[in-house]
């Protein structure tokens, strides 16, 4: 029997990504064309703001050492949040998870054990189990008591920025110096720099493991597959005897390790080599962005981070040396979410034909409008 | 001149899907008229064109021989056409009359105008013979005076064409009567309306003339009187139908289900099944006959593990199987269609291949150690697709892609693909196409012939009649009459019992159950 008429054209995998990564990279010019046009009216010199957000971060061994690690840790983030988001889970816990791993890290690197050289993978392990339970706690509460896990999650990220305050004042940081972050951990205890005075280090090899792991995970095991059921439609995964719950409590328990394991990155990475207080800086949540451009695929995460890192890294710059906030970043972020979560779509050839075929009726007419107007 | 006249409507969604190709509908003031086709066909998306929803790619559309654009909905109600959807859009908490106006309240200055609103909404009623009271709530009325509520909307707001999409899949029979009398009225007010159904004697019954569909194109516009159901269903599938299931005697074995003085409670706290009994054989199917809502789908997705028993007990081969869970259930050979194939049935944003396995996903043939054998997946995809006749460009489609008759075919080759002992169907047609129902009710019935148990609950009253061994009809959570399936068994019959306004004695049921 033929399949005519309403039957589909077969869509490779290979389309639907071509189509995916048009729309986002439709998206960012979209969104860049609208910074300038910002930039050209709040700037005394635009040209130069512009070029230095576009050209600075990869002149400089060390700019680009910047941008890499920040690349790698917005892998990591972006993960965790793909890992919650294909299960539908809203958890916004990752921000409050790599404060707890952080801590763990912390106290594994300060304790006589940071000294040996049990202070690196005991340092990484301590901070993905303290992320995994603080990841665990919204999904419990969800599961067994019906919290809301946007809700949970996003007021137990205060209780561990505050937590992370207390413990510094009171036992991490050396007895009375009234300082706010750890001494220096140990070289044990800190990850080995991949490229010499670089923030470039074995967290970057970290952030493609994550992504070959997460990927692995959600595609090749069936935990992977009830997740996605799960997400896809929890109704129907209960129906077919998918335990909803447990998914949905070990998707977000794993997506906490992950967290965790981005707070071991911070404070044991080059970048910081002791815990601070505020060591986060609010940059967890931009992990969403990563994974709404990415769409929750984890394969697309480290490169949506390497772009979007780019900007980051950019605008910083810009800030510094230019009479442009870093704050117009948001502009450029704003509009991509807006865009790439909003089902626009690029226009097909067919589409523009037609857009211009119908410019062109409109031409001939118009200027025969104005003729007979001229006429009278 | 033709009050409406679609030529050459072409329409093309972005998936590539051709859902429209040069489509011509022609519909005279004053008249029924039926749109029907198989799902799929291309109705909606011709509907959704004259109602705004959506734009052509291709052709044109003229009201009264003047060419019009609609770029919304809000300019083909302003054309005076108005559109009931099949799923309503009415708010549950508003009252009818507050429904009806909602959008375009009569006010006294900055005041809404509740007496005017009530009193308009009434005279509207009365003048349609679309009997509603205005004052109560919207969720405290069936389905049917819903329905009117919508009807009201669209007349409320000046409409002389009205597009009912599939108004009878959700009405009783009764109910559909009272339907066609509201619909025999409103033509002789002059209006016109657009009918699109599924069910062919409906359609003989109430329309004046029939455009069919098929594959995105009109196959013909004939003559209501011109046609029978036989050679109308000919032209919609494009060969020759039987919607007819041979069923063999069934043989008297010992239940291998029984259900006893099951109770079940909603969230609300009400009982909406009360002291239900009752048992079916292998090789047998027992219709669940009732308007939808009153313990059907309840009994149905008790036994299935989907719905907390609040009393009572259920037994399959002879194991109490209450407190088993979903998926041993399923180890124990319960199957099940479930009544929304979106909601429940099916993932449409995962492949049909990860559709077809989900129930299996402890199966040492699809899942080792954890670990998907993807190849085994895939294989077991292709062998299904091939054997349920499923239209798909391949096992990594996404089931949302396919058409409703292919989606139901993607859950009937899951819940299938096994003999299952006993088998729990919900509404298994519903929006489905006759060339997919069926194939659908022979899959029922060969499952049955091969020994399953079938509890069949079902919207359709044709379909349980052409189906069904025994019938057991529920009222508002109780079984209130149970018939052995003999040719006298009329849907009137039937109907009688599932409006409420006859119960059978307990020794009758007794009988009944046989």
């Amino acid at each position: 029997m033929s399949l005519t008429g309403t039957s589909l054209k077969p869509q490779s995998r290979w389309t639907m990504a071509r189509r995916e990564i048009g729309r986002a990279v439709t998206a960012a010019v979209i969104a860049l064309a609208v910074t300038f046009i910002v930039v050209l009216f709040t700037s005394k010199a635009p040209i130069d703001a512009f070029t230095t957000l576009l050209t600075a971060p990869a002149q400089k061994v060390r700019t680009i050492g910047l941008w890499i690690d920040d690349a790698a840790k917005l892998t990591i983030t972006g993960l965790a949040f793909s890992l919650v988001f294909q299960a539908r889970q809203f958890s916004m816990g990752v921000q409050g998870q790599v404060y707890v791993g952080g801590i763990a890290a912390a106290y594994v690197a300060v304790s006589p054990i940071g000294e040996t050289w049990l202070g690196l993978p005991l340092g990484i392990l301590a901070a993905m189990a303290a992320g995994a339970v603080y990841g665990f706690l919204p999904g419990l509460a969800k599961a067994k008591l019906g919290a809301n896990e946007i809700v949970s999650s996003l007021m137990l990220n205060y209780i561990a920025i505050d937590l992370c305050n207390y413990l510094v004042r009171v036992s991490l940081a050396p007895q009375g110096s009234g300082l706010l972050e750890t001494v220096r951990f140990p070289k044990t205890s800190v990850f080995p720099a991949l490229v010499a005075n670089t923030r470039i280090d074995v967290g970057t090899i970290f952030a493609i493991a994550a992504v070959l792991i997460v990927w692995f995970a959600l595609y090749r095991t069936s935990w992977g597959l009830k997740l996605r059921l799960v997400g896809h439609n929890a109704r129907f995964a209960e129906y077919a005897g998918i335990k909803s719950s447990f998914i949905m409590v070990s998707a977000m328990t794993a997506a906490g390790a992950l967290g965790g394991l981005l707070g071991s990155m911070f404070v044991q990475g080059q970048s910081f080599m002791k815990l601070t207080v505020l060591f986060e800086g609010g940059f967890a949540f931009e992990g969403i962005l990563v994974a709404i451009v990415a769409r929750s695929r984890p394969m697309a995460v480290p490169f949506v981070a390497l772009a979007y890192g780019y900007l980051r890294q950019g605008a910083q710059l810009m800030n510094i040396r230019t009479d442009v906030p870093a704050e117009v970043i948001g502009v450029v972020t704003a509009i991509i979410i807006l865009l790439v979560s909003s089902s626009f779509s690029l226009p097909d050839r067919r589409t523009i034909m037609r857009w211009l075929g119908r410019g062109a009726d409109r031409a001939p007419a118009a200027a025969a409008a104005v003729a007979e107007g001229s006429g009278k | 001149m033709p009050l409406i006249e679609a030529t050459g409507i072409g329409k093309v969604y972005p998936g590539g899907v051709v859902a429209n190709d040069g489509v011509d509908l022609t519909v005279d003031s004053g008249e029924v008229h039926a749109v029907v086709g198989e799902n799929g066909a291309g109705k909606s998306t011709l509907m959704k064109i004259l109602f705004g929803i959506e734009r052509p790619d291709a052709g044109t559309l003229t009201l009264d021989g003047r060419s019009v654009h609609f770029t919304g909905p809000r300019d083909a109600i302003d054309a005076g056409i108005g559109m009931v959807f099949q799923h309503f859009s009415l708010v549950p908490s508003f009252s009818v009359y507050e429904n009806v106006v909602l959008g375009s309240e009569p006010h006294g200055g900055i005041r809404f105008d509740r007496q005017k609103a009530i009193a308009d909404v009434r005279a509207l009623s009365e003048r349609f013979r679309l009997n509603v009271d205005p004052l109560p709530p919207v969720r405290s009325l069936p389905v049917g005076q819903q329905q009117r509520v919508e009807i009201l909307k669209a007349l409320y707001r000046n409409a002389r064409v009205l597009i009912l999409d599939e108004p009878t899949a959700v009405l009783a029979p009764q109910e559909v009567a009272e339907l066609f009398v509201a619909i025999r009225s409103l033509i002789a007010q002059g209006k016109t309306v657009i009918f699109i159904a599924h069910k062919l004697p409906e359609v003989l019954e109430i329309s004046n003339t029939i455009t069919v569909m098929r594959q995105g194109k009109t196959v013909g516009r004939v003559k209501t009187s011109d046609v029978t159901e036989h050679s109308l269903a000919t032209m919609m599938v494009g060969r020759e139908v039987t919607l007819r299931v041979d069923r063999a005697p069934m043989a008297k074995a010992a239940p291998i289900c029984a259900v006893n003085a099951l109770r079940v409670v909603n969230a609300r706290g009400n009982d909406v099944v009360k002291d239900v009994s009752l048992f079916v054989r292998p090789g047998e199917i027992v219709g669940l006959v009732g308007v939808e809502g009153n313990g059907q789908a309840e009994v149905l997705e008790a036994i299935a593990g989907l719905r907390h028993v609040a009393g009572g007990d259920i037994t399959v081969a002879n194991e109490n199987i209450g407190p088993l869970t979903v998926l041993e259930r399923r180890d124990r050979g319960i199957a099940g269609i479930p009544e929304d194939r979106l909601a429940e049935g099916l993932a449409t944003g995962a492949s049909v291949a990860e559709n077809l396995v989900a129930t299996r996903l402890k199966d040492r043939r699809y899942a080792r150690g954890g670990l998907l054998d993807l190849k085994a997946i895939r294989a077991n995809a292709q062998k299904l697709i091939g054997q349920f006749d499923i239209r798909v460009s391949g096992p990594s489609a996404a089931v949302g892609t396919l058409s409703g008759g292919n989606m139901q075919k993607v859950v009937v080759a899951r819940e299938l693909a096994e003999q299952p002992k006993l088998l729990l169907v919900a509404q298994p047609t519903r929006g489905v196409d006759l060339g997919a129902t069926q194939f659908i009710w022979k899959t029922i019935a060969g499952a049955r012939d091969a020994g399953a148990a079938v509890l069949l609950s079902s919207a359709d009253l044709s379909e349980l009649l052409a189906l069904s061994d025994r019938l057991l009809v529920f009222y508002r959570g109780r079984i209130v009459a149970a018939f052995l399936n003999r040719e006298d068994l009329t849907p009137e019959t039937l109907g009688r019992y599932m409006l409420g306004l006859a119960e059978q004695t307990p020794d009758e049921i007794e009988a009944g159950l046989g």
